[in-house]
């Protein structure tokens, strides 16, 4: 669920970028092109004006190469954007006289999209759209004061063309920002409510254990306080036997840990349990809480041998685990008697190590596994 | 240095606030048969003050007294020179080291700690001589933080064989070598152990008694020198 909120929200952000490059790609091919060609005697310099609409589509590409990248504009977009107020300059300058925001005059509407795309993504994106619209305008108004272009219908048209600009530019950025913010938000809230499940169900899995832990000492130690109550001899053998597996029983499951173990702890514990119930005196020192991350088949074959080690284990047992980040060494000691040995250490698919030893009535084995 | 304890009984003093603990750790420290016990407790309590003063070779601690750890006490009574063996059930490898890098000896894990090896731990500890319990072997072994010292491979292997089989015997037959050299595997990554982190008197003890031994040379670790150009007080 956390995972499609996320994709929504990465296509949102990608999306809404290439949006405002498909805007200024159609403008700059479907009317700066079109005017250019239609209107090339109107211009003074009309090589100037192509030169332009050239330098204009280098600073698009150059932006929508990041855009596709990394949704964002460009790290640096000072020189980019002066470069493009500088074509804005060219295009006016290239015009005949009296063609000031005439229909060739074609830069002055258009540069606001490559900056639009240049300030896609950035802390303060606002400032400097707002900065570079600001600047834009005032090359045009500037273009006219010095053109003497101050007629009323020039001027309407003027404020007519900025607004327009201005509103479509900055409104188009704006909308498509707060889209976003609302996407981040989508996926702050998911994976909060994600982490919620994620603790209740580990807070229920640990309460269950927890209850488990607390039955099987319960059981433990009132079994061996009937029999005692029931006038069993404390100097019995085997009284003394029962009462020394009960109290390493009870010492196991007060030090085990109240996480949730894993699962390669979780089906040691269980083989343990087991062998307990068969009378098996177990002792398991802690396991310990980080254990690495196995690739797969690894824990079949670390377990393999040490808990058929532990299943014919005769009186008493001894489990230990090892780990490293890239290390974790399972053993069984037992009193095992029929385990069949091998001699040589066993290598499996895996990369798992198992070896065997038998000495003095008791057998050890051992399974190793090393990352890379 | 260790030698004056030899004419003697080495004495240990107990912090434990369990009853059976205390009835249990006393009949170790018995007689055994007609041979005089090598180990004397010569006081016993429930908190660390109340035998803070007994002049004990060893002190015999326990971490969880009357649910409170104490693992934040070993340092101090380690900078005041007292060998401090911890005896607790919290083995994990944590508990291990932050007690070892606070000076402590050894540590004894309750699980799986008989008459044999507490009092075979206690005689090596007293003489400041390494001793290595299994729990020690796993902790210094997996030790995987930055300022951890540099074990050999086979210094490595040879504490975690430990830790994970029956016993050394077992561990030369795994490895290929005998049970003497796997011994000096394990003390050597000890006083290593040691030589790493935070000083304190009890491990410059168990340093200089390393060099005297022969199990390190003195340019090995750069802290050896400095300890060995020492002269411990009882050879003065």
């Amino acid at each position: 669920m956390t995972e499609e909120i996320e994709q929504v929200a990465q296509r949102y952000a990608r999306f809404t970028a290439l949006g405002a490059a498909v805007i200024a790609a159609v403008w700059h091919i479907g009317y700066d092109l079109t005017v250019t060609i239609i209107g090339w005697t109107a211009f003074r310099w009309p090589w100037l004006t192509l030169a332009a609409w050239i330098a204009y589509s280098a600073i698009f590409v150059v932006a929508l190469r990041s855009l596709t990248r990394t949704s964002r504009g460009p790290a640096r977009i000072l020189e980019l954007a002066l470069a493009t107020l500088a074509i804005d300059v060219a295009v006016i300058l290239s015009l005949r006289p009296g063609e000031l925001l005439g229909i060739s005059d074609w830069a002055w509407g258009s540069v606001g999209w490559i900056a639009v795309m240049l300030v896609w993504g950035r802390p303060r994106w606002r400032a400097e759209l707002i900065v570079f619209l600001v600047a834009n305008a005032g090359i045009m108004l500037a273009a006219m004061i010095l053109t003497g272009t101050l007629d009323r219908v020039s001027i309407s048209k003027y404020l007519v063309v900025i607004a327009g600009g201005i509103t479509m530019q900055l409104g188009y950025t704006w909308g498509c920002r707060m889209l976003l913010s609302r996407a981040e938000d989508a996926v702050l809230l998911a994976r909060r409510l994600a982490a919620d499940d994620a603790l209740r169900e580990s807070a229920q899995r640990i309460h269950t254990d927890r209850l488990r832990r607390y039955a099987a000492i319960r059981d433990v130690a009132e079994s061996l306080l009937q029999q005692l109550d029931d006038g069993a001899d404390p100097g019995d053998p085997r009284v003394r036997e029962d009462c020394t597996a009960g109290a390493m029983r009870l010492r196991r499951l007060i030090t085990e840990r109240e996480d949730v173990p894993d699962e390669l702890v979780s089906a040691l514990r269980a083989r343990i349990e087991a062998a307990e119930r068969r009378k098996v005196m177990v002792t398991a020192p802690p396991f310990g809480d980080y254990l690495p991350g196995l690739p797969d088949g690894v824990r079949e074959d670390l377990l393999r041998a040490p808990i058929r080690a532990l299943d014919g284990a005769r009186s008493r047992a001894r489990v230990t685990v090892s780990a490293m980040s890239t290390m974790v060494s399972v053993a069984v000691v037992a009193d095992n008697d029929d385990l069949p040995i091998i001699a040589t250490p066993v290598h499996e698919p895996s990369g798992v190590v198992v070896t065997y030893q038998r000495q003095g009535g008791e057998v050890w084995v051992n399974s190793i596994w090393q990352g890379p | 240095m260790g030698q004056q304890h030899l004419a003697r009984p080495v004495t240990v003093a107990l912090v434990e606030d369990h009853q059976v603990v205390v009835d249990g750790v006393r009949s170790w420290f018995g007689p055994s048969g007609l041979a005089p016990s090598p180990v004397e407790l010569v006081a016993q309590g429930p908190t660390i003050e109340s035998v803070l003063g007994t002049d004990a070779d060893v002190l015999l601690l326990d971490l969880n007294l009357n649910g409170t750890m104490v693992i934040d006490r070993v340092a101090e009574l380690c900078q005041g020179g007292q060998r401090v063996i911890v005896f607790s059930e919290h083995e994990e490898p944590e508990t291990v080291r932050a007690v070892l890098d606070s000076g402590a000896s050894a540590f004894i894990g309750k699980g799986r700690a008989t008459r044999e090896s507490c009092v075979e731990t206690i005689l090596e500890v007293a003489a400041d001589r390494p001793s290595v319990t299994p729990p020690m072997a796993q902790a210094i072994a997996t030790d995987e933080r930055p300022h951890r010292p540099q074990l050999s491979d086979k210094e490595r292997a040879a504490l975690l064989f430990w830790f994970q089989s029956m016993s050394k015997a077992s561990v030369a037959a795994r490895m290929g070598i005998k049970e003497r050299t796997v011994r000096q595997y394990i003390d050597r990554a000890r006083v290593k152990y040691a030589a790493a982190g935070r000083p304190a008197p009890t491990k410059e003890k168990l340093l200089i008694c390393a060099i005297q031994d022969g199990l390190i040379q003195p340019d090995e670790v750069t802290i050896y020198t400095s300890l060995a150009a020492k002269t411990p007080p009882d050879q003065g």
